[in-house]
């Protein structure tokens, strides 16, 4: 069974976003880049049917240079090669350029099933992989919790409010992945060695017959507001008195209720 | 010299009286005894070189034979517990003064007397009389104590998990020393109640002569036939346990003393780093094979005393680790592997040609010899257990066993056999880390926090400096011309409590008027968290990172709060061209104190303080003092001590990485703030961020939070030297 793995590289969750002074987009000095979360669990359901029925994983992703750090994070895990879509035209792509870029470089590689990431937690637009198996015609099931393969035929679980739903389509199709799936594998120190060595192929939009041309574009990123100050309520020192003010403050500064 | 040589003021005894004919055939037997003995202790070269890796343990010589005096001969570790201690010593000692009795004996037959020089008469003869009879009787009280302590008072070190683990040659061993002397004692009763009448100074053979009593009655003859068989078992005995020594528990006797002479010469605690990640085809120790010599040898020295076990705080709190028996789990499998692998070495070493080509001749003709004897004795005697196809890691050593322990070091410390428990598990651990990555995943968390943030919280790293922002601490981008480098720590940056222990030490500084500075965001993990659970990968990173902005920026002296960072910095950092000063800023301010640069004015109303010495401060760096005296320092204040502490403290449950895992069972910082509370302790000091969070959590479980506080010494003197404001963290309604 051949799997393609799409894995986008974002900003450690914990890392500091400052916005650029024009709007145009986020600083990028100082941060420390690693592979979107939920991708993780996209390539070790990868790797765990690569051990299960044999055949190849592949890694894709779009980004520039950067990127490859996190491509060869998913070698390292186990997976066999890699494609990186490194091209300028890309660089602040939306999800359907992005998909788009995705689709022609998957279509180049033999593949039975392909794993996404739920959202990627940077932008937090869920499209990519919805998008991708929409240009390769092909089935989806988003916010897998569990799969189970039998020749061709697949059962995916997604949760709902309250309980889970069992999907059931047929290969190839497309999986995003959400926690619970699986425990992301820690690459063994061999398997970091060995990732250095694994083939990565880098392409241009041109490689692939596409422009990179977005559909959306990000108007302008603003940050949040910074958070005020708590504020300590002392007018009335009794419960009644503390829960009026409150009520009070509410209702006509924070007009939410 | 016959017995009528000897006269009142020409005090003697005949040697061989009774036995004069015995001669030759003690002299065979002892040949016998010996080859036996020789042979065995040959068997078991040929396995102590037969598995493991090349490891030098030869170098210091003086120093090797100084630590082989010190405890092989002294016994000086072995004192260090007096019950065992004296019944050891008693064995011991009576041992070396009776061979010594024994060997002076055979010089004054063989060699003094034909040359007509005697040396064992008149007073140095009664003197040497009273001293063999004198070692005798300690000989027998040390087997006593040993019998009671074995088999009736049965303290669960010497067992485990409450079972007893007493083997058979513990009970032969023991009754075969006590049948020596007593049948030795019995040899001297009947020649004394034959000979007393002419040999009144026999008295100073004391006990001979007090047995001699019970001999009273029989006759002459009688009393010579019986003499004749005591003196037939008596030499079988003592011959049986020449041979017995390489068969059995005896072997200590070389393992033990060869293991002091072999023991590390680095620094305590100090780990070999694995080089060359790059080409490495293997990282860490999965297999025996993968031990250098030494370290299976280490296995081969244990005696089963059980010292490591009795203050191991995995094993008290419950936990499958017991350092004695994953030595003696290790030496057992090792035996079980070692037939083979002493075979295949020889097939090697013939088809090589090696081994034979270099050897004098005659060294070739006993090697075929030794050969031979190894073909017939393997082939009649009963075979050992078939070697097992258990892994090492995860069915000889459970993962359970390998991932409880703390790296405490209390076992090493107080091992009687010099054995080096802690980078075994280190190795074990790297094995499963770096080759399987099959570890916890609440450590795999801590390592990618690691990896992308550089501390184990996870925590942003751009985060690290804001415990200092409003104390005008300067970074060394900043100012790099200070003094000290104040190497903050992960747990000072980023733990709320840890970060309290920065801005205390900071201010007990700048008021001192130390200069120093910190690295702020260029700052990176220490690593030994990562180090010590098996990731020597990414803690060469880490400690990579910093020793490259350190010495970017010239930094000498580096003060530490967390042992951990400090321990890393002195003694692991080197091997990657970080060296520098390091101190524990308990070192520093107990200085700044008695240079009064500081003082603590504020009295506490006599408050009970207890010391909680930090593994990594204690048994790794021999800090047990300073923290005391800084505790002293304090006026009002009584330092009392729990019943482990200096060197047999009991760890907190923080190290080895375990601070980042999940503790199941009864928890050893409950176990430790227990001790505490026992004490009539009101104030726990420590001098460890993770002490000091194991502490006060442990308080919280025995629901003492409101009564006992644990406190770093930098907050206890930041406080007595009236420098902590107390901030409110909200604004508060003003009355
Ligand atoms: C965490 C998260 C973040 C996202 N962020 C973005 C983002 O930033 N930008 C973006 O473009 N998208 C984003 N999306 C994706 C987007 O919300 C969905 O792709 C889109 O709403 C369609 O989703 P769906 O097919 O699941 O629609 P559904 O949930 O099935 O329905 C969506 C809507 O379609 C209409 N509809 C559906 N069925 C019918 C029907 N039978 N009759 C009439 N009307 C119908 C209704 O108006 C309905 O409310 C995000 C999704 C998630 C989960
Ligand atoms: S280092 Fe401490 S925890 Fe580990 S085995 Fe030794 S005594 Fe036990
Ligand atoms: S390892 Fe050392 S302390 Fe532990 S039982 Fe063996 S000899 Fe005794």
């Amino acid at each position: 069974m051949n799997i393609v793995a799409c894995v986008k590289q974002v900003p450690d969750t914990e890392a500091q976003i400052k916005v650029k002074g024009d709007g145009s987009g986020i600083e990028e000095g100082g941060i420390k880049w690693v592979m979107n979360p939920y991708d993780e669990f996209g390539v070790e359901e990868s790797l765990k049917l690569k051990e299960k029925f044999g055949g190849e994983v592949t890694i894709v992703s779009v980004g520039p240079a950067r990127t490859m750090e996190t491509i060869r994070t998913a070698l390292a895990m186990g997976a066999d090669k890699g494609v990186q879509i490194d091209d300028p035209a890309l660089y602040n792509a939306d999800a359907y350029a992005t998909a788009e870029a995705l689709a022609a470089a998957i279509k180049g590689v033999s593949y039975d099933i392909i794993f996404c990431g739920q959202r990627a937690i940077d932008d937090d637009s869920a499209q990519v992989g919805s998008i991708l198996a929409e240009i390769l015609g092909i089935p989806q099931v988003t916010f897998a919790t569990k799969l189970e393969i039998d020749g061709t035929a697949v059962k995916a679980t997604r949760p709902i409010e309250g309980a889970a739903v069992v999907v059931a389509t047929s290969l190839p199709c497309v999986i995003t992945a959400t926690k619970g799936l699986n425990e992301p594998r820690y690459a063994s120190l061999p398997g970091i060695m060995k990732a250095k060595k694994k083939p990565v192929d880098i392409k241009k939009a041109a490689d692939l017959g596409v422009t990179g041309a977005s559909k959306s574009k990000v108007a302008k990123f603003t940050p949040p507001p910074a958070r005020p100050p708590g504020k300590i309520l002392c007018a009335d020192d009794t419960p009644e008195g503390k829960a009026a003010e409150l009520a009070k403050l509410l209702r006509e500064e924070a007009k939410v209720i | 010299m016959e017995l009528s040589t000897f006269s009142i003021g020409h005090e003697g005894r005949e040697v061989f009286w009774n036995a004069e004919h015995f001669e030759p055939i003690l002299f065979m037997l002892t040949f016998v005894a010996m080859a036996i003995f020789a042979y065995g202790v040959y068997r078991r070269w040929l396995m102590w070189t037969a598995i493991g890796k090349p490891e030098d343990r030869t170098d210091d010589r003086n120093e090797r034979i100084k630590a082989l005096l010190k405890n092989g001969l002294l016994q000086i570790k072995t004192w260090s517990d007096p019950y065992p201690g004296v019944m050891h010593g008693l064995i011991f000692f009576g041992f070396v003064v009776l061979f010594f009795g024994a060997a002076f004996d055979a010089t004054e037959f063989h060699v003094a007397e034909p040359l007509g020089v005697p040396f064992l008469v008149g007073k140095f003869y009664l003197f040497f009389s009273f001293l063999m009879d004198l070692f005798g009787l300690a000989v027998l009280g040390g087997v006593l104590m040993a019998l009671d302590r074995r088999y009736l008072t049965k303290p669960d070190r010497l067992g485990y998990k409450g079972e007893p683990d007493n083997r058979p040659d513990d009970a032969i061993v023991l009754l075969l020393i006590a049948g020596i002397i007593v049948t030795g004692f019995i040899i001297e009763a009947l020649r004394i109640s034959v000979t007393w009448q002419q040999t009144p100074w026999e008295v100073w053979s004391f006990v001979g002569w007090t047995l001699a009593k019970a001999f009273t009655g029989v006759s002459p003859e009688a009393a010579k036939a019986m003499h004749k068989w005591a003196w037939w078992i008596h030499t079988a005995f003592a011959l049986g346990f020449i041979a017995y020594i390489p068969y059995s528990r005896l072997m200590h006797i070389i393992t033990t003393p060869a293991n002091y002479f072999m023991a590390t010469r680095k620094p305590i605690g100090q780990l070999e780093p694995i080089k060359d990640f790059e080409n490495a085809e293997s990282f860490g120790v999965g297999t025996i094979e993968e031990f250098t010599w030494k370290q299976i040898f280490d296995s081969d020295a244990c005696t089963r005393c059980g010292r490591c076990q009795d203050g191991c705080p995995a094993y008290l709190t419950g936990k499958p680790l017991s350092p004695k028996k994953l030595v003696q789990d290790l030496k057992n499998y090792w035996l079980e592997k070692a037939p083979g692998a002493v075979a295949s070495r020889k097939e090697q070493l013939i088809a090589s040609g090696e081994g034979a080509a270099n050897i004098n001749p005659k060294l070739k003709a006993l090697f075929a010899w030794l050969d031979k004897a190894d073909r017939i004795v393997d082939e009649n005697l009963p075979k050992g257990p078939e070697p097992t196809e258990k892994a090492m890691v995860g069915e000889v050593v459970e993962l359970d066993e390998l991932w409880a322990c703390t790296n405490c070091m209390y076992c090493m410390e107080n091992c009687s056999a010099a054995i080096e428990h802690v980078p075994k598990i280190i190795g074990m651990r790297q094995f499963k880390v770096l080759m399987e990555a099959d570890f916890a995943p609440e450590l795999q968390l801590t390592y990618r926090n690691m990896e992308n943030n550089s501390n184990p919280w996870g925590i942003g790293a751009h985060l690290r400096a804001d415990w200092g922002k409003e104390l005008g601490v300067k970074t060394l981008a900043e100012d790099p011309n200070v003094e000290y480098l104040f190497y903050v720590g992960c747990a000072g940056s980023f733990d709320d409590r840890g970060k309290k222990v920065s801005v205390a030490l900071a201010k007990i500084l700048q008021t001192a008027g130390v200069s120093f500075g910190i690295l702020g965001t260029e700052e990176s993990c220490c690593g030994d968290s990562a180090m010590r659970g098996g990731n020597e990968y990414l803690y060469q990173t880490m400690a990579q990172a910093n020793i490259e902005v350190m010495n970017g920026y010239g930094v000498k002296k580096i003060i530490c709060t967390c042992p951990h960072g400090y321990n890393a910095l002195k003694k692991d950092y080197p091997h990657f061209g970080g060296n520098f000063e390091v101190y524990h800023h308990t070192e520093i301010i107990a200085e700044l104190i008695e240079k009064g640069k500081i003082k603590i004015k504020i009295p506490v109303d006599d408050v009970r303080f207890t010391y909680h010495d930090s593994c990594f401060l204690g048994r790794y760096n021999q800090l047990y003092d300073q923290p005391r005296r800084i505790i002293k320092a304090i006026p009002g204040a009584r330092l009392v001590e729990m019943d482990r502490n200096h060197e047999k403290s009991f760890c907190c449950g923080a190290g080895g990485a375990r601070m980042w895992m999940e503790e199941h069972g009864d928890r050893i910082n409950d176990a430790r703030a227990k001790q505490a509370i026992d004490v009539g302790a009101k104030t726990i000091a420590v001098g460890c961020p993770f002490c000091l969070t194991m502490m006060s959590d442990g308080l919280k479980f025995h629901g003492k939070e409101e009564e006992i506080v644990a406190l770093d010494l930098a907050e206890i003197v930041w406080k007595g030297m009236g420098l902590e404001e107390e901030k409110a963290p909200v604004e508060v309604c003003q009355a």
